[in-house]
């Protein structure tokens, strides 16, 4: 490990010292680091229907990369959140879901992996309640959910490439949907079930220089 | 506890070994392998054991009784390759292959009546069992759809005199068995009469779930069979046999996180009967000319909480006529031609109309070919041609030889193709599970009719790619290959290894094509998996002085989705570390198919003295297989959920009394190992005595 460290500042001190010899100007920047976001609620159960459904308030909890922070529900009509968060569903600020430059895709593949947002990607906005730019349903997007076990599983190698409300970049890892952020047992009783679901952990790197590089 | 009980056992064995004084007689034929036992379903004539060229195994109808076995499951779960399986009752796993592709035969008719695939064995009362005979590899050459793993053919007692037996149980959970078979012989007529009642108060705790239940069931099985000689030539067999059963349950349906209790009672009754024609033109030429008709009848009656039945009606009838002439050309080929036809109709109100049957014919030829010249090797080819109505036809060819190095050893090979038709759940469901989720499953035949109609009525939100490719479904098909070796160095010591792959092509699997507006997914099914199952199966037998044996048999067991296999090798799955991240799934964290073992073994300790006196104990080992994918991909690997292997322990020991009376008693699942959630019907320690009369020694 440590060799593998010394060998790579090896590497970059060698391309430091080759591209300082051209003329172009390099700036040497800082690596960005992921941010965790640990059990954020996304309209938790409040209650029951007498049909047995749980449900919420409904309302969608909103939340910035860019200043890491949760926004408040008076400001859902500005371009100070990226994110919504609802159940399983997740909104950008894009379309008809705010007045941001916002938009997302899905891109299936590893996170740490994904150094550049190619420049041929195609970000999708939202078009609710028809399609949504992070693509809505089990098995579509970024989770699975299966009916006997009642389970919200996130799906393995799914990064959420972002564009922010302000046009810049950043990309997304689910972790898990419920509270203490891992996904629960299949024999967890229902109530915990209901009780521990709709609280997101995911971890995200943000852009801000506005290039498609992390 | 458990190592007391362990003591007990063994202390009565010993005991009952020293007060016995009696010598030891050794029956020449008890291990089987090469002897003149007549096995029928391997060539579906009448054979000796010692010359069939493909791997076979024989269950006698005494060590189902020494084990004190009452259900086929019971039977079958002690035997070497075999693996029972949970969920929809107790299907039979043979080499790694699922239930739905193995035919179950009783007298060599075929048993219908599976839910999602899978028959349940419990249904099958072992009482009046002479043999269970297993072919194992594809055997559709000769049987048709259903037998691609193998073939279990249950073969009855037919006794061709006067006899009068009677036997009652009393177990653990309250369970109850009795049986009566009567048979009798009058002047060219012979006539047998079985009876059978099972009731138990039932055992399925499941821990941390939704069904909390215990299942008490009750069964009953008739079975009367008919046969009358006209000539030495001429025979005419009738048999019928009906079995019911009543399941009282209390169901739990999770509708989004609640659960929603409902009282549940289910009947299935299945009725079978079949009336075959003898005939032998000449010592050369002999045919079979057979009727069969089987009617499974299963009705779900639901009453929730809030007061809303629930029906949910499934009737098959099945019809068959099949001649079969056997022509025996010479000393050495003999030859089979059998042709049939099939209808088969079904009524569910799964389906769009509970009233409208969906029917399916098929017509079928086979043709068999056997070279025995009574030396070193033996030949055997043969096809089958199946065409079907409802689906793509099918052909089955199949080859075996055998070569026999000396009276001790014999080498075997066989390769054949078998099939599974489409069931008509895979062709007509038409199911929207209102309950949770409402998803939606349609057949193949349904699904474009009914989505298009959807659309129509602007339910549809958006269809898959693979809705398109939805057409007539095609037969699964399986190519196995088997090479096998039976060593019999002495009288005491037996051993057969065999190795097996078996490639299935065309796996029908339900796939999601698309979703209604409302989010919820529609399903239908489609041919698109390829898989493999190989591996090896080792057993052997011993006899010891003094009447004691003792048999050991090992599987070794690798199974996989060759397309799953293809995308991990070119590292387009990924599985969830422990901390929820995500990272390349390797090879080696793949398991291969769900529900199977890597390792299986079972050991058989037996002892018989000249008295009758019997005792013997039974373990099993299953290591663990996968259950459910947990962890984010659609590929079973070491991340998902297991159940964890286990052992289990059964004794038994009995003992004739005077003047035809007989006792048993013995423990199942010693060691009481339960697993609710993964062996919902695995019964924890149970208890059980048994009282036997019998007018025949």
């Amino acid at each position: 490990m440590k060799k593998a460290i010394w060998k790579s500042l090896v590497v970059v001190m060698t391309s430091v010292f080759l591209f300082s010899c051209s003329k172009s100007t390099t700036t040497v920047v800082a690596p960005l680091s992921a941010t965790t976001v640990k059990d954020l609620p996304a309209d938790t159960i409040i209650g029951i229907t007498p049909q047995g459904q749980p449900f919420g308030t409904g309302k969608f909890t909103f939340y910035s990369l860019e200043k890491n922070t949760i926004i408040a529900n008076s400001d859902s009509a500005t371009t100070k959140w990226d994110l919504a968060f609802n159940g399983t569903k997740i909104l950008t600020n894009s379309g008809n879901s705010g007045s941001g430059l916002g938009g997302a895709f899905i891109q299936i593949g590893l996170f740490e992996e994904l150094k550049t947002i190619s420049s041929d990607s195609v970000f999708k906005t939202d078009n609710g309640p028809s399609s949504y730019a992070v693509t809505f349903g089990s098995g579509r997007g970024w989770y699975t959910y299966d009916p006997i076990k009642n389970l919200v599983t996130p799906l393995a190698g799914r990064v959420l490439v972002i564009r922010t409300a302000s046009g810049k970049y950043a990309k997304v890892e689910i972790i898990a949907y419920y509270k203490g952020g891992a996904t629960l047992a299949a024999t967890a009783p229902d109530a915990e079930k209901i009780s521990k679901q709709r609280y997101y952990t995911f971890r995200y790197i943000f852009q801000p220089n506005g290039t498609r590089n992390f | 506890m458990k190592k007391r009980a362990f003591y007990i056992i063994w202390a009565c064995i010993i005991l009952i070994n020293f007060n016995s004084k009696a010598q030891m007689n050794f029956s020449k034929d008890s291990l089987g392998l090469y002897s003149d036992t007549v096995f029928v379903t391997a060539n579906k004539s009448e054979r000796q054991v010692k010359n069939i060229s493909v791997p076979i195994s024989m269950i006698t109808g005494k060590s189902i009784v020494q084990a004190g076995n009452t259900r086929l499951a019971d039977v079958l779960r002690e035997q070497n390759g075999i693996t029972m399986t949970s969920g929809f009752g107790a299907g039979v796993q043979l080499q790694g292959l699922n239930p739905d592709y193995t035919i179950i035969l009783i007298d060599g008719e075929p048993l219908i009546g599976r839910t999602a695939g899978v028959l349940d064995l419990n249904r099958i009362a072992v009482g009046n069992i002479k043999k269970i005979e297993i072919v194992k590899g594809p055997s559709s050459s000769l049987y048709g759809s259903e037998a691609m793993a193998g073939v279990i053919n249950i073969i009855t007692d037919k006794k061709n005199t006067d006899a009068l037996s009677a036997n009652i149980r009393y177990g653990s959970y309250n369970t109850k068995d009795g049986n009566i078979s009567i048979s009798k012989r009058v002047n060219k007529l012979h006539a047998q009469t079985f009876y059978n009642y099972y009731s138990t108060d039932g055992f399925s705790v499941r821990p941390n779930s939704n069904n909390r239940f215990i299942t008490p069931i009750a069964r009953t099985t008739f079975t009367q069979n008919i046969q009358y000689k006209f000539t030495d030539k001429t025979s005419i067999d009738g048999s019928v046999r009906y079995n019911t059963e009543n399941i009282k349950s209390i169901i739990a349906v999770a509708n989004n996180g609640t659960t929603i209790y409902s009282n549940g009672n289910e009947n299935n009754n299945d009725l079978n009967g079949s009336i075959v024609v003898n005939h032998k033109f000449s010592d050369k030429i002999k045919t079979k000319l057979n009727t069969y008709y089987t009617q499974f009848k299963s009705k779900q009656d639901l009453l929730t909480v809030s007061g809303n039945p629930y029906n949910d009606l499934f009737q098959q009838n099945f019809k068959r006529v099949e001649d079969q002439t056997e022509w025996k050309i010479n000393a050495s080929l003999n030859s089979i031609i059998g042709f049939g036809w099939i209808t088969e109709n079904v009524n569910s109100s799964r389906y769009d109309n509970i009233d409208s049957a969906k029917t399916n014919n098929i017509q079928y030829a086979f043709n068999q070919w056997e070279w025995n010249n009574g030396k070193k090797w033996v030949a055997n080819a043969g096809f089958r041609y199946d065409k079907n109505q409802n689906f793509a036809s099918a052909f089955s060819p199949k080859f075996s030889l055998m070569y026999k190095v000396n009276t001790q050893l014999r080498f075997k090979l066989s390769a054949g193709r078998g099939f599974k038709a489409p069931d008509f759940r895979q062709l007509y469901l038409n199911f929207t599970n209102a309950a949770a989720g409402s998803y939606s499953v349609f057949g193949a035949v349904e699904a474009q009719k009914v989505i298009n109609r959807l659309m129509d009525l602007g339910q549809i939100g958006n269809l898959f790619s693979n809705f398109y490719q939805l057409k007539k479904l095609e037969p699964e098909y399986a190519t196995g290959i088997h090479v096998s070796a039976e060593w019999e160095p002495n009288q005491s010591n037996e051993i057969q290894v065999q190795f097996f792959r078996n490639d299935i092509n065309n796996l029908i699997d339900v796939q999601q094509v698309g979703n209604y507006i409302s989010g919820s997914q529609i399903y239908s099914y489609l041919n698109i998996k390829n898989a493999f199952t190989t591996g090896f199966e080792i057993e052997t037998k011993q006899k010891f002085a003094k009447g004691w044996t003792s048999a050991i048999g090992y599987q070794f067991l690798i199974t996989g989705d060759k397309d799953q296999i293809a995308s991990i090798k070119s590292g387009t799955v990924y599985t969830k570390n422990d901390n929820g991240t995500s990272r390349l799934l390797k090879l080696s964290d793949y398991v291969g198919l769900p529900n199977t073992s890597k390792h299986r073994l079972q050991a058989k300790l037996n002892y018989e003295n000249t008295k009758g006196f019997y005792a013997n104990i039974r373990a099993i080992y299953r290591s663990k297989w996968a259950v459910a994918n947990t962890n984010g991909n659609e590929v079973f690997d070491e991340g998902d959920q297991f159940g964890a292997g286990y052992i289990t322990l059964n004794y038994s020991m009995g003992k004739p009394l005077k003047k035809g009376w007989a006792i048993q008693a013995g423990i199942d699942n010693i060691n009481n190992y339960m697993d609710g959630l993964n062996l919902p019907n695995l019964a924890g320690r149970t208890f059980y005595i048994t009282l036997k009369y019998s007018t025949q020694k």
